[in-house]
Parts: structure tokens; C-alpha cells; sequence
């Protein structure tokens, strides 16, 4: 699909990015450890329902800039905070997945207005030491996409080079790749989880949890976790053949589930 | 040039199936494997190791810090160096190093640094790697996108630890201390030389030329593999203008000597599968985990040797588990390994020549040897340790010495003001 726009806005001392698309109501996607996908099946399957997308990357992140203080969750919080203000999203809907949704709730816990209803996939955040979390990192690169999505193919905006790339934007192609696992690793290192299950009684936003029935990081058993500690669960969906980052996997039916829940 | 006696202290009993039917050498290495009997035996035998070699003339005997590592026994490089301590009086003792990062505070290494200094009246170096991926991120829980930052920070808190004449407070970014004040004070002033290990970080090379410090390749594949990497380091120091003095550079290499080259090929090739074949053995998913590399190493496209190994070894693993019904893949050669230059092998003069080469092209004034690796039998160790200090360091140890002045070798108390040995030993 054509209409898609970036831009970079000023962010702290350095700067964010951020991708939009479509023409309707307004919805915020906040990515996951695969980042901000930029012209994406996901995306444009939003686009197609009449939504209008933004998807800001969060610091760190495909084309945005680390800022240097970020030293723990709360630093994070307090980013993505100031983040949504910047790229003029606050109060809209959302659809964050992965290390995306584990912000966004954190952020709902202390800035309820900070969005409007929610839809959530895979959040990391909670540990249940008879059902781990999976570790993403301790594996190789290949290995590490398997977990990500079922299908390779899913995944190939993050991790396959173009061929045409001439040989200095591949390196940097290769380097930018490198820093949003970095600060995947930098969120979530080394168990993702902070406590917020103790915060959870104040998300009073609508919540709507999606899970890939294959995901290979988050088990299954996650999904009614969630749902058993959220205040307001709105719907719970297991999407199947898809993995950790559903909304790659299973782009129009993750979208059909966020129409649903956000209309 | 100065001879190190290094040891890594290697578990020597892993089974010859090792690779095989475990994963990892390093991180998840089966704990059922351990026998303590057998520790308490090879603790013993190794530090009786280190205390011949420093009988033997080596100008140092060195350590080094691992964590859940099958190949080194070491958490502590400090236990070691205490233990050390007094039964090598005429020896200094590099550990190479404590990993700063994973102290909490860093403090405790200036504190116990200073400490071994005072017991040995000033025969230490200390080295401060930032520590394997292995070691930091995985068995430590370190994280990788954090960790040189938290690493730098530590070394600078330690250097002005040992440094200012004041109590201070330090508010750094991960150390918060409203009062350092390190108590003792090292004996070498301002402090004991700062030695820094490094596996290829390009930013590493740029600090070390820039700060003065002593840069250690400790590398496990010899010095034809090594020298690129130590090319990037000399260039480094070259564009800050200063001299390219041998003693601010190390290199770590195997050394395999014997009467005859035919009999060092026969004695010491088991023990050289052993570690190129089973210690190595580390899955791949351990040795690349996401911003532990600076995004300049990655962008030079810089491969940690720890990390070709892993993926060598997880390789020939995976190739394992793909074909059907063949044997595990055999790993290199001892002849491969000699011919590589991962082992320095031969008879005295022959070892002695390729020392002599290994640090003119490398341009190294310090050698960290490996005169022990794998499971070698204590005999064979001294064999070897006897052999390199009476025969090969007598031809090496004049390299450099005249035309430059070693800036980062501990400068211990003069005698007979140093008390270093026991006074009162049991009846």
C-alpha cells in the first residue's frame, strides 16, 4: 500500500522516529522486539479499516535515537511518556505488542490517559518460575527469528537484507538491526519482570489481550495470567499459527481483533 | 620481553563425549559433571603449578576470572593470587583481571587489589577485562546493552579510589557512594599497572591507546590469527601521536616445547584436542548476546574469538544432529592447530624462534604462555614450564628491553623493606 509517511522529530538530545499510515480514526502501534516494521502487511491491514496509524519507534529503536539516561524501567516509562506527547498520539488507542505492550501497561499504571482502550500482544512482565519465559537472547540470530514468528517470511523486514542494498547501507542495515535487539536486551535483560503485578489494579483502560498459539517465548499459560490480573479485560484471543509477535504472523486477523475491540 | 606463566585452570575431566552430549562448556555446563574430589586435587596441583613456574624464572604467573565455565576454574582470580601470594616472593602476579562490572561496588576490586598488593609489597598488576559474554551476561546477569558503560564507570571509581588523597564521593550513573575510601592504599604509586584484556572491541584499542593502559589480546588461536588484531590496536596508538612502546601490548599463546619436535607432537597432543576440542565446546548462543558489542565493533565486522569458537562448535552440532547416523563431527586437528599457530610447538630452538617471531610482528613485550591447557598431566606441566624457562626465555627475554623502558610492570618495594614469604612456618 502507497500513503505511507516517516518523519523524525526532535526527542530529548536526539530524535524519534516514527512511521504513519491510512486515513480514519486515530490508533497508536507500539512494536515489539521485531521494531517499528515501517511499510508493513500489519500495518496496512489497519490502514485497509479505516484506521489512521502511527507508529512511533521507542528510543532505541529502528531510526530513533537512545536517549542517554535511560538506567532503568522507570527511565523507560518516563521516555515513552514524553515519547507519545511528542509524536502527538496521546489519549488514542493502542496496539503494542511484545516489549511495546509491557511499556504501555507500565505506562497506563501511572498516566492513565495516556491511552484510550487497549490492545495487547504478548506483553512481557510477568514470570511464573513453573512456566518461564522463554530467554530470547541465548541463542543465535537465526534462532532467535524462529522464536519471534512461525514464518520466516513473517519476520524478513527485520532480519533479511535487501539485495539491492548497496554494500555501506547493508552494514548500516546490519548495525540498526543490532541496536533494536540491543534495546530489546536492555528493556527486558535478564527476566522480564519488575514488579508490575503489583501495580496492574491501576490500568483501568479496556484491555484486549491477543497470543500466538506457537509463541515460542511467552507460554501459553500467560494469557489468562494477564487476564486474571488485569482489572478490565475486554476479550482474550489465542491467534493460531502465529508466534510471539502475532500481528507478523497473522496480520489481518490480528487487525480484525484490534478493529473489533477499538471500534 | 617478559614470560607470564598463565593459567586458565581447566576442569580435566570432562568425558571425550563432552561435545556431543552437552551443550556447553560455559553457562549451562551439566553441574553433575563437577566432582569435588576432583577440584580439590586440581585447586592443588595447579597452584603447585604456578608456584613451580615462578621457581622456575618466569618474570609473572597470571589469572584469570570465569564464571560456570568448564575450562576455567576461577571465579575468584583474587583466591587464586592470595593464595599465591606469599609462596612466590621473587615472582609478580598478574590478575588479568577482575571483571569490574560485576562487582557491586567495583570498590571491592581497588580494596582487594590494594590489599594484595600490601601482602606482596607491590609485585601486582591489575587487569580489568569487561568480561566474557559468558561470564557477564549470561552467568552473571549483566546486561549487554549496559554493561562497557557500568565497565567504565567501575574503572574510573577504581582508578580514583587508588588515586585522591581525600575522601570523595562518587555519583556516578550505576555507583552511588557517599564516602570512598579505600583502606589500604595500594604500595606501587599511584597505583599498580592497569592491564586490560580484550577479544577484538575496536573501542577498546581507541581507550587503552588513549589512557596508557597495557592492551592484552588473550587470545585462544595464536599469533598469525591474533595479529590483525593487535595491527588495529598499534594503529590506534599511532594516531594519538605516541610511541608504540611493545610493553603496552599482550598476547596470550600455547606453548608446546620438548627435547624433540617429534616428541612434543607425541606428548602434547592430547591435551590440545582436549581444549580446542571439548573446553571450547560453547554453544553459539552464548557469545553474541544484542549490545554487548559497541555498534563501532559491529560495523568493523570484528569477531569476538570466543565467539568463533561458539559458532564453530555449535556447528559441527548442528551438523551432528542433521545427518543421519554419522559420527559428531571431528574438531581441528592437532596438526591443524600447530599449523595455525594456535600452538607454538617444538623443540627449544624452534619454540624460541616463533616466540621471537610472535612478538616482533605482533610488537608485544608481554607473553602470557600457556605452558598448561586442556588435561595435562602435573608432570607434563612441569615438563614443559622447565623447558620454556630454561631454555626459550633465556633467547626471548632480552627482546625490547634495551630500546624501551617497560612503563607497566609492578615496581615492588626494594629489599630488604619488602616482607613478602611466611616467618613462622608450623613444626
Amino acid at each position: 500500500m502507497s500513503g505511507y509517511a516517516t518523519e523524525t522529530l526532535p526527542f530529548r538530545e536526539g530524535h524519534l522516529a516514527l512511521v504513519s499510515c491510512g486515513e480514519g480514526s486515530p490508533v497508536t502501534y507500539l512494536h515489539g522486539m521485531l521494531g517499528n516494521p515501517g511499510e508493513h502487511a500489519f500495518l496496512n491491514a489497519m490502514a485497509n479499516k479505516g484506521w489512521s496509524v502511527t507508529a512511533p519507534s521507542l528510543p532505541g529503536f529502528t531510526g530513533s535515537s537512545e536517549p542517554s539516561g535511560l538506567r532503568n524501567l522507570h527511565d523507560w516509562v518516563v521516555a515513552a511518556s514524553e515519547l507519545i506527547d511528542v509524536a502527538g498520539v496521546t489519549g488514542h488507542p493502542v496496539i503494542a505488542s511484545s516489549v511495546g505492550a509491557m511499556i504501555a501497561l507500565e505506562l497506563a499504571t501511572i498516566r492513565p490517559e495516556a491511552f484510550d482502550a487497549m490492545v495487547l500482544i504478548a506483553p512481557f512482565g510477568l514470570w511464573d518460575p513453573q512456566d518461564p519465559v522463554a530467554d530470547p537472547f541465548a541463542t543465535t540470530l537465526s534462532k532467535q527469528r524462529g522464536m519471534l514468528t512461525v514464518d520466516p517470511a513473517a519476520s524478513a523486514s527485520f532480519f533479511d537484507d535487501l539485495e539491492e542494498m548497496p554494500a555501506d547501507l547493508l552494514v548500516e542495515h546490519g548495525v540498526d538491526r543490532y541496536l533494536t535487539r540491543s534495546a530489546s536486551a536492555q528493556l527486558i535483560w535478564p527476566i522480564p519482570e519488575f514488579g508490575i503485578s503489583e501495580r496492574l489494579h491501576l490500568v483501568k483502560n479496556p484491555v484486549t489481550l491477543v497470543h500466538g498459539a506457537e509463541d515460542a517465548i511467552i507460554p501459553a499459560s500467560y494469557l489468562n495470567k494477564w487476564a486474571q490480573n488485569l482489572p478490565n479485560v475486554v476479550g482474550t484471543h489465542r491467534v493460531e499459527e502465529a508466534g510471539h509477535q502475532a500481528e507478523f504472523d497473522r496480520p489481518e486477523e490480528v487487525a480484525a481483533i484490534a478493529t473489533s475491540a477499538l471500534s | 620481553m617478559k614470560s607470564i606463566f598463565f593459567h586458565l585452570m581447566p576442569y580435566p575431566e570432562l568425558p571425550p563425549d563432552f561435545p556431543e552430549e552437552h551443550r556447553s562448556v560455559w553457562v549451562d555446563i551439566d553441574p553433575a559433571l563437577y566432582d569435588p574430589e576432583v577440584g580439590n586435587r586440581t585447586y592443588n596441583e595447579y597452584l603447585d603449578e604456578l608456584e613451580f613456574a615462578a621457581d622456575c624464572g618466569f618474570d609473572a604467573v597470571g589469572v584469570n576470572e570465569h564464571h560456570s565455565n568448564g575450562y576455567g576454574l576461577m571465579p575468584s582470580p583474587n583466591i587464586i593470587a592470595a593464595a599465591l601470594s606469599r609462596n612466590c616472593p621473587d615472582t609478580n602476579i598478574v590478575v588479568l583481571g577482575d571483571s569490574v562490572a560485576l562487582y557491586n561496588p567495583p570498590l571491592r576490586v581497588a580494596e582487594e587489589i590494594a590489599m594484595l598488593d600490601g601482602i606482596t609489597g607491590g609485585r601486582m598488576v591489575a587487569g580489568f577485562p569487561v568480561g566474557s559474554p559468558m561470564d557477564t551476561i549470561f552467568a552473571y546477569g549483566q546486561n549487554p546493552a549496559t554493561i562497557r558503560e557500568r565497565y567504565h564507570e567501575g574503572v574510573d571509581l577504581i582508578r580514583q579510589a587508588w588515586t585522591r588523597d581525600e575522601v570523595f564521593s562518587f555519583n556516578g550513573k550505576y555507583n552511588k557512594l557517599r564516602y570512598v575510601n579505600v583502606w589500604p592504599r595500594p604500595v606501587q604509586q599511584p597505583h599498580p599497572p592497569i592491564w586490560i584484556p580484550g577479544g577484538g572491541s575496536v573501542d577498546t584499542w581507541d581507550w587503552c591507546a588513549q589512557e596508557d593502559l597495557v592492551y592484552c589480546y588473550l587470545s585462544y588461536f595464536g599469533y598469525k590469527a591474533g595479529l590483525k588484531t593487535m595491527q588495529g590496536f598499534w594503529k590506534k596508538v599511532q594516531e594519538t601521536g605516541k610511541e608504540a612502546n611493545p610493553f603496552q601490548g599482550g598476547f596470550a599463546q600455547f606453548i608446546a616445547v620438548a627435547d624433540t619436535e617429534k616428541e612434543a607432537w607425541d606428548l602434547y597432543r592430547e591435551p590440545a584436542e582436549y581444549f580446542f576440542n571439548t573446553c571450547l565446546h560453547v554453544y553459539a548462543g552464548f557469545a553474541d548476546p544484542p549490545g554487548y558489542k559497541t555498534p563501532n565493533t559491529v560495523r568493523a565486522g570484528v569477531e569476538g574469538m570466543v565467539e568463533r569458537a561458539a559458532r564453530e562448535a555449535t556447528a559441527r552440532a548442528e551438523a551432528k544432529k542433521s545427518s543421519a547416523g554419522g559420527g559428531y563431527p571431528k574438531g581441528l586437528s592437532f596438526e591443524e592447530m600447530v599449523e595455525k599457530g594456535y600452538v607454538i610447538l617444538g623443540n627449544p630452538t624452534q619454540v624460541a624462534e616463533q616466540v621471537h617471531e610472535l612478538a616482533t610482528t605482533m610488537h608485544i613485550g608481554h607473553l602470557m604462555t600457556f605452558c598448561h591447557f586442556g588435561n595435562m598431566n602435573k608432570d607434563l606441566v612441569r615438563y614443559n614450564t622447565e623447558m620454556y624457562a630454561t631454555k626459550v626465555m633465556p633467547e626471548v627475554c632480552d627482546l625490547f628491553e634495551d630500546e624501551y623502558e617497560d612503563l607497566w610492570w609492578p615496581q615492588p618495594l626494594a629489599q630488604p623493606a619488602r616482607r613478602d614469604v611466611p616467618e613462622v612456618s608450623a613444626s
